[in-house]
């Protein structure tokens, strides 16, 4: 290391830094040398700090700076923005924000939803950072005081036949990536007793270089035990719960706050991808609710990225004061680890605990009985100050609110209305419809999931009333949302939806953000639910670079729009930026996490088929929108018209379907996504092993695009035979038409003077042995 | 006994993960289950949370990966009951009682030489409870037919040929003996009337994959000792003790009952009758 660093005459390394007397390049060499990612204008403000304090900072000083500021931590890019759109859609459900926010359930009985990305690390270590992301986003509803009740987890891949020759330096294939990601969600998830629910997976070769791994959870408590991520009061004691602390995620957050570059595919893969333990995890969950459940904690919070460097701070400055730190008493993985490392390592299981100091015996006991190390570390102090101390050594002293308030931007940003738009280009008419729908059902993301989805437990808590696999036993179709009733003693339900858009928020991000909303709306109400509250992942590239800011400034946008017009609160959410190789950013790939309330799970509703004679409806408006559909993908198409969404439509006619649900006139239900109207059809086909004969009129629009437009606020319903006019009068004002009915077993369709027959057996096994062949040949 | 008396010891350690559920079933049948940490029975605890084994009727090993089943599933689990609750346990199973291992159960019961018991207690297993045929995690739907003669008292309730639904979700749950051995005591097996449930598809015939989910020999989903009080499937029958659990309720069916609910109150029974 170079003069400016003084190894100080302590029997342990510590290190402190001059950066008092030092050049603007000596600062960023030092931000650089020490892996903390910090910019110039950010190492100043730290040597204004230390200047006005008379003494030079320390390693654990400078390390802890590194992760309070990292855009993961701070979200200094972001804040501005969603500020702007998002956190003012206010609502009198929420209850709290948090780690997680917290939401009204019934009148006893709140929920705690949070969706993050895990982007970095699964890229590196697809098997470890997957499960790690489980565990992290169940730490986050836990420290809340919330029993995790439903994992959720859309995920985006390269295409897993990528030609192995064409991938760049480094990185690695994405069949690995996506076996390893799958492996990773299913033996944490599994392990841990929580139901993975809902998910989606993407493909595309934009993500070739850079995967996405978004993890959810969502949970549920009593209203009077939720608990806030702060300390209450200079009683408290600060207890370290869970699993030692280890070398393991060292420069986790400042690693996911830069692009990913070939030589640091290797150099951060040893230190900075954490060690999950599911058989950890499953105690300290049990042992944190019974001591939340008990009344007994003050405040909790999980230690994710930056370790315990950020969380006690945060603790203690939420609550208004100080915190002090005996680090040496921190149980450790394995000796002589430096006291920064222990301060910032993002070792997996562990949770703060803030206990008034009379009950600490109490929760000591507890978690004895659960074999889970629980150990009292510091103290809240009145002073906003944190101070930490290594064997009698003191070696941390900073304000909480210059350490803990990280900084904030709001950076250069290009609209895409300032970008060029590409040209339309329309494919040719096809011959024949019916193989085109045969095609798209085994494209690789309309195609059968179902070898992810079962190899997920979705029914551990015997909870989960409405499968993500809905259909005839043994002929399941995907449903659009999953239904829990996470009391035993109400029948109230919990529906979870998830809606990814990459595919239109590429070439419009703003209808790509829109179309989020939209999408896990539709899915939430075609189950019955009545939407609550969303959380959302937002991954995009460098925020630096201006584009890449309006791209996601843009998708924001239209997140809020729409969500602020149904009155959709997101009282929590995660952004990852710096998805992006020196090549390419990712695809822009906003993430919603839907919840909704079912009154009565006895009355919800599926998306198969079920009773021959009823009549099928189509409501919504379908128009010459291609854009970024799986139909132009598939064919050639070029840029078009990206769905858009008319936000009060779409509430009108959530609010007008769930009327016409209440009825029971409604057999089943099924929105309108990928490959349009053809393959929603086929879907309810499939699952409720029945045909249905459907003759459509595209009126203007050109057959193939009335088939296979992906517009916006649009569903497909089984009406009961005789529920006709009652289900057309509860819909009225709503563009609604009666186009077939369920007979036979072919799905037949006349358009435009075409027609084309499809037998159930050809359709099923188009869509359920695609992805099989791609992943297991 | 009345059935608000018979206790019912729901066993756990870290990695257990369904418990809950489990004790919710016995609860809503007017039993009284109670959620007990391995450690309650074994370990120094305050008087207040000590447990014995004793006073319970039903010992139900729930679903779970007990300790992450990081060495084979079951397996540590069966290796702590071995060395701190074995003679207990050999108690609790002599006096009649209902021992049910349910998945993760069901592998601790074959690991700790309980199931399928041929001759008694076995001190290595006898038989094994391996990775399915697909080699993950299989978390679907499956059909069982009922196939005691009359050996199992405490489900007796159930009539010959019966079917039931009930999920299964395992790594670990192909059924298998010894190699070379597989015929002898499968027969030996069969002949005792140990065999309770096997896998079969809608038509109630055996089918193989994926109505047998795993690969079991025999299409086996389930098996007793051979007194017939220690039972042992792979499939959750708690995961389908409500019609709404079912995976397909949603096309219609009668009575707000599922197939799984008679699994426990058929051992309730047994144990009012004979306690």
């Amino acid at each position: 290391m170079g003069e400016i660093y003084r190894r100080e005459e302590t029997p342990f390394p510590l290190y402190t830094i001059d950066l008092l007397e030092v050049s603007d390049d000596e600062l960023l060499e030092a931000s650089r040398e020490l892996g903390l990612a910090l910019n110039l204008e950010e190492m100043k403000r730290i040597q204004d700090y230390f200047r006005r304090a008379g003494r030079w900072p320390t390693d654990v000083e400078l390390q802890s700076l590194g992760q309070a500021w990292s855009e993961h931590c701070c979200y200094k890019s972001s804040k501005y923005f969603l500020r702007e759109f998002i956190f003012g859609i206010e609502s009198p459900q929420v209850l709290l924000k948090g780690d997680a926010g917290v939401v009204e359930f019934d009148e006893d009985h709140a929920l705690a939803l949070r969706i993050e990305s895990h982007n970095h690390p699964s890229a590196v270590e697809p098997y470890g950072g997957a499960a790690t992301g489980i565990g992290g986003i169940l730490r986050d509803v836990l420290c809340m005081g919330a029993k995790p009740v439903a994992l959720v987890d859309p995920l985006h891949f390269g295409r897993l036949d990528y030609a192995h020759e064409k991938l760049p330096k480094g990185v690695k294939h994405p069949l690995y990536l996506f076996q390893g990601v799958v492996a990773g969600i299913r033996d944490y998830g599994n392990r841990v007793g929580v139901p993975t629910v809902a998910g989606s997976i993407y493909f595309d070769d934009g993500y070739v270089s850079n995967i996405i791994v978004n993890v959810g959870c969502v949970g549920i408590a009593r209203k009077d035990r939720i608990l806030r991520n702060a300390v209450q009061g200079p009683h408290d004691v600060f207890i370290l719960a869970g699993g030692r602390t280890g070398r393991d995620g060292i420069h986790g957050v400042t690693f996911a706050s830069l692009e990913l570059t070939d030589e640091m595919w290797e150099e951060w893969r040893a230190g900075a991808v954490q060690l999950g333990d599911p058989i950890m995890k499953e105690p300290l969950m049990h042992a944190c609710l019974e001591a939340a459940d008990r009344g007994l904690l003050d405040g909790m919070k999980d230690l994710g990225g930056g370790g315990l460097s950020c969380v006690v701070g945060e603790m203690a400055l939420a609550g208004g004061y100080g915190a002090e730190v005996q680090l040496d008493r921190v149980p450790l993985k394995e000796e002589e680890l430096s006291p920064w490392e222990i301060w910032v390592s993002e070792s997996q299981e562990r949770m703060m605990l803030a206990v008034s100091q009379d009950r600490v015996d109490e929760v000591l006991e507890i978690f004895e009985l659960f074999d889970v190390p629980a150990t009292p570390i510091g103290r809240v102090i009145e002073e906003r100050v944190s101070r930490v101390f290594y064997r009698g050594h003191r070696v941390l002293e900073m304000d909480l609110e210059f350490y803990t308030r990280g900084p904030e931007y709001c950076r250069p940003f290009i609209s895409y209305r300032d970008m060029e738009e590409p040209k339309e280009v329309v494919p040719s008419k096809p011959e024949d419809y019916g193989k085109v729908i045969l095609d798209l059902l085994s494209s690789p993301n309309i195609a059968s999931k179902e070898l992810v989805i079962r190899q997920y437990d979705h029914e551990v808590r015997a909870s989960t009333v409405v499968k993500p696999m809905q259909g005839i036993l043994g002929k399941e179709c995907h449903g659009d949302a999953t239904v829990l009733k996470p009391l035993t003693t109400s029948w109230r339900g919990l529906a979870i939806a998830t809606a990814s858009t990459p595919q239109y928020a590429r070439l419009h991000p703003f209808r790509g953000g829109a179309s989020a909303v939209d999408e896990v709306c539709r899915n939430l109400v075609s189950v019955g639910a009545r939407p609550l509250a969303l959380s959302d992942c937002l991954n995009f590239g460098n925020p630096e670079k201006p584009d890449r800011l309006g791209c996601f400034r843009d998708a924001v946008r239209g997140l809020g729009y729409v969500a602020s017009t149904l009155e959709l609160p997101i009282p929590s959410g995660n952004v990852s930026f710096y998805n992006e190789t020196p090549a390419s950013p990712v695809p822009p790939t906003p993430v919603v996490l839907g919840t909704g309330i079912v009154p009565d799970i006895r009355r919800c509703i599926t998306s198969d088929l079920k009773a021959e004679g009823s009549n099928i409806y189509l409501l919504g408006r379908t128009k010459a929108e291609m854009g970024g559909s799986e139909y132009y993908g598939m064919m050639g198409g070029e840029g078009g018209e990206v769905p858009d969404v008319d936000a009060a439509r779409l509430k009108a006619s959530v609010e007008g379907l769930l009327r016409a649900m209440e009825s029971g006139l409604v057999r089943s239900c099924h929105d309108l996504s990928h490959g349009g109207l053809a393959v929603a059809l086929a879907e309810m086909c499939m699952g409720g092993d029945m045909g249905a004969e459907v003759r459509l009129d595209s009126g203007s629009l050109r057959p193939d695009i009335f088939l296979f437009a992906e517009s916006n606020t649009r569903w497909l319903l089984e009406v009961v035979r005789g529920g006709e006019g009652r289900v057309e009068r509860t819909l009225q004002g709503l563009p609604l038409t009666r186009i077939g009915e369920v007979v036979g077993s072919d799905l037949a369709v006349r358009i435009g003077g075409s027609s084309l027959v499809l037998a159930l057996e050809e359709m099923r096994e188009a869509w359920s042995s695609a992805l099989p062949r791609l992943v297991i040949g | 006994m009345k059935k608000g008396d018979v206790k019912v010891c729901i066993l756990l350690i870290e990695g257990t993960n369904c418990e809950e559920e489990t004790s919710h079933v016995f609860e809503e049948l007017g039993a009284s289950p109670e959620r007990v940490h391995l450690n309650q029975l074994v370990r120094d605890v305050p008087p207040e949370l000590k447990r014995s084994l004793e006073d319970y009727h039903v010992l139900v090993f729930p679903g779970g990966f007990s300790s992450g089943d990081y060495v084979r599933a079951g397996a540590i689990w069966a290796a702590r009951l071995k060395s701190r609750l074995l003679q207990d346990l050999r108690t609790f199973a002599s006096e009649g009682k209902a021992v049910v291992g349910i998945c993760n159960g069901f592998q601790v019961l074959v690991e700790l030489g309980f199931l399928p018991g041929i001759g008694g207690i076995s001190e290595v297993p006898q038989a094994a409870l391996a990775t399915n045929d697909s080699a993950h995690y299989e978390c679907r739907p499956t059909l069982l037919k009922f196939e005691n003669r009359g050996l199992s008292q405490p489900l007796s309730r159930f009539h010959k040929d019966q079917t039931m639904l009930a999920p299964s979700a395992h790594t670990e749950g192909k059924f298998t003996f010894p190699q070379g051995d597989e015929r002898r005591m499968l027969t030996a097996l069969d002949r005792a009337d140990q065999i309770l449930f096997r896998y079969v598809d809608v038509e109630g015939e055996y089918a193989g994959y994926p109505w047998n989910p795993n690969g079991s020999i025999h299409n086996i989903a389930g098996i007793c000792n051979p007194r017939g009080n220690v039972i042992g499937l792979m499939p959750h029958p708690e995961r389908s003790f409500y019609r709404y659990l079912h995976p397909d309720w949603t096309r219609g069916g009668d009575g707000p009952d599922g197939d799984g609910r008679l699994f426990f109150e058929s051992i309730l029974d047994y144990v009012m009758e004979n306690f």
